[in-house]
């Protein structure tokens, strides 16, 4: 049994009930849990007002009568803390009970499972025949999922140490704009304050927790946010590709050219050091003619893999 | 997944969502209470001790919180001043959003009704988080779906399939087994009456999917598993693309050290080996060494 909580509970409730301020004499004398010096209590108060607010209540503050210089007093308005979807009916509720259970065993589990909690406590019966509906699935586990999101919506600034292509460990200060879920990967874009530069990152990848910095509405994010960093004079490299073969450059071509046993496919380079390991696991089904850079770099590869199973 | 223990901000987290949960579940027995919740009968039964102290100032038994579950059954009474349910946090909201867009993406399945509810409660859950977060429309979640109804009712589907491995796109007559997921992707297990064997699957490397029109006989004793392969090998450099294909721990690697690559498919680990440009060489067994050399030599040949 925690004391804490105990007192958190009793909090809210009084100041949920009051009809007026309750100022902070009146707390410490009336509410349960409250004892010890008077800094000691402060302090208690002081830490207690975060903690609700981290749990989402907003915590008013007032004066019964702005004419007399009263001490400010505190209360919760039943109206802020009470939830409001608007009308809804069973079948509503049903729907929304799915869409929450396809986080089972995913990132946003806990938070599903409460607001499955308060849509239960909405008092309405769910329409089970909604219910025969397959629910969906969300993949993915990342710990930092719902840190994320949570910034995302507050516009706060985040930290936290990515892992390069090398390994690499780097410290990032990120304001993060969006999150997008793609072929069972997670990917925030954000804008990088060291770079002043949109970049893309992969949950996966980000190798630390994530710190949020405390202050919320600190940028603006802008109206349309480029799908990838976007490069004016994109080079295209010119691949032979193995008839009926290579699916995933196809894919990835702007042309193609056919022939008789190899095709012509050209594919914009995005990223060099991506295509280069995207041109060696299709072996010998494709050759580079162009650029010499990217043949010479994938041939470079190729010697350097002999040399090694030699 | 059940919980044993909380800290202090989720419990009382969970006793203001407790409140208004019982009023309206009135009797509800203290095993399918702590089922609802995820958490175990004994973090419930810790819960209600301490709900059983908290009520309005003045704390005498007018004010408190009067609860009754030595029964095993959860009655409430008195607790007018929390009845209200609890704004939803940006996080649970999401989720709901989130979860509504796969849902969307199933229309397949769903009534005229169905969807234009779904467009209303997903326009309403946006206002309040905006557009920023999004779950990419695919086709995955409905071929989640029809896979999932092969494996609820035992029929077999008819799939298209491109395996990256041979790089091919294939027919397959299938019938599924069960989901399983390593490493963020979805698997299926399935027996394929095509090629007469268990087979595993990528949800997302199917290209269309739909219940086929006939019977299939599943042949018993068929359901054995594919054989892992391992290999023995040397970290040359340290590279993310071979870590991720490898699903090798980041922060263990390093340069020189021995590692071992497992992998279901001798073709798949070929082509890994060859993307990862030289960061990892193969050194046993030397018939597999040999493979990569061949496979190297082959697209060399092509340069010259």
């Amino acid at each position: 049994m925690s004391r804490k909580s105990e007192r958190l509970v009793n909090l809210t409730i009084a100041l949920l009930a009051t009809k007026r301020y309750l100022t902070k004499s009146e707390i410490f004398r009336t509410v349960d849990g409250y004892e010890g010096a008077p800094e000691a209590m402060e302090r208690m108060f002081e830490r207690d007002k975060d903690d609700l607010r981290s749990l989402g209540i907003t915590i008013e503050l007032g004066t019964f009568d702005p004419l007399f210089e009263d001490e400010a007093g505190y209360r919760i308005t039943p109206s802020s803390y009470q939830l409001n979807l608007g009308e809804l009916d069973g079948t509503d509720i049903a729907l929304l009970s799915i869409a929450a259970s396809a986080w089972t065993g995913a990132a946003l589990e806990k938070e599903s499972t409460s607001a499955l909690i308060k849509l239960a406590s909405m008092g309405l019966d769910s329409d089970s025949e909604a219910l025969s509906l397959l629910a969906p699935r969300v993949s993915g586990t990342d710990q930092n999922f719902a840190v994320l999101t949570d910034a995302i919506i507050r516009r706060s600034e985040i930290e936290f140490t990515y892992v390069g292509s090398d390994l690499s460990r780097s410290a990032r200060r990120v304001a993060p704009y969006s999150m997008r879920g793609r072929t069972g990967s997670w990917y925030l874009v954000g804008l990088d304050l060291e770079k002043n530069s949109l970049r893309t990152f992969r949950l996966d990848r980000i190798s630390s927790e994530i710190s949020v910095g405390k202050k919320s509405s600190a940028y603006v994010i802008p109206e349309n946010i480029p799908e990838q960093q976007a490069e004016e004079a994109q080079e295209v490299a010119l691949l032979r590709v193995r008839k009926n073969r290579g699916h995933q450059l196809r894919s990835l071509s702007t042309l193609v050219n056919p022939g008789d046993d190899w095709d012509d496919v050209s594919i914009p380079i995005l990223s060099p050091s991506w295509l280069l390991r995207l041109i060696l696991w299709h072996r010998d089904d494709v050759i580079v003619v162009k650029p010499a850079t990217l043949r010479k770099d994938v041939l470079a590869s190729l010697i350097d893999l002999q040399v090694l199973h030699g | 997944m059940a919980k044993s223990s909380t800290t202090p901000l989720e419990q009382t987290a969970r006793l203001l969502d407790l409140v208004p949960f019982l009023l309206s579940h009135q009797g509800i027995s203290l095993e399918e209470l702590a089922k609802h919740f995820k958490v175990e009968s004994d973090v419930i039964i810790d819960d209600l001790n301490t709900l059983w102290m908290c009520g309005l100032p003045g704390y005498t038994p007018l004010e408190l919180i009067d609860l009754a579950f030595d029964s095993g059954y959860v009655t409430i009474r008195n607790a007018a001043p929390l009845a209200y349910v609890r704004t939803m946090s940006s996080a649970e909201i999401v989720s709901l959003t989130l979860g509504l867009d796969l849902l969307r993406e199933n229309s397949e399945k769903l009534g005229e009704d169905q969807s234009n509810r779904i467009e209303r409660l997903s326009a309403l859950l946006r206002k309040q988080i905006g557009e920023q977060i999004t779950i990419a429309s695919s086709s995955h979640t409905a071929h989640r779906s029809v896979v999932a109804l092969s494996i609820s009712q035992r029929v077999p589907v008819q799939m298209t399939y491109y395996s990256s491995n041979s790089d091919q796109k294939s027919q397959r007559l299938v019938t599924a087994y069960d989901f399983f997921q390593e490493n963020e992707v979805e698997y299926f297990q399935a027996y394929c009456h095509s090629s007469k064997g268990m087979r595993t699957f990528r949800v997302d490397r199917i290209v269309e999917v739909s219940l086929a029109d006939v019977e299939a006989e599943i042949p018993s004793g068929q359901v054995e598993k594919n054989e892992r392969i391992r290999v023995g090998a040397t970290v040359r450099s340290l590279d993310r693309t071979s870590a991720e294909a490898f699903r090798l721990d980041f922060a263990q690697l390093q340069v020189g050290a021995g590692v071992t690559l497992e992998a279901f498919s001798p073709e798949w680990l070929i082509r890994a080996i060859m993307a990862g440009a030289g960061s990892l060489a193969v050194d046993d067994p030397a018939e597999f060494r040999l493979q990569i050399r061949e496979s190297v030599d082959a697209t060399i040949a092509l340069y010259e």
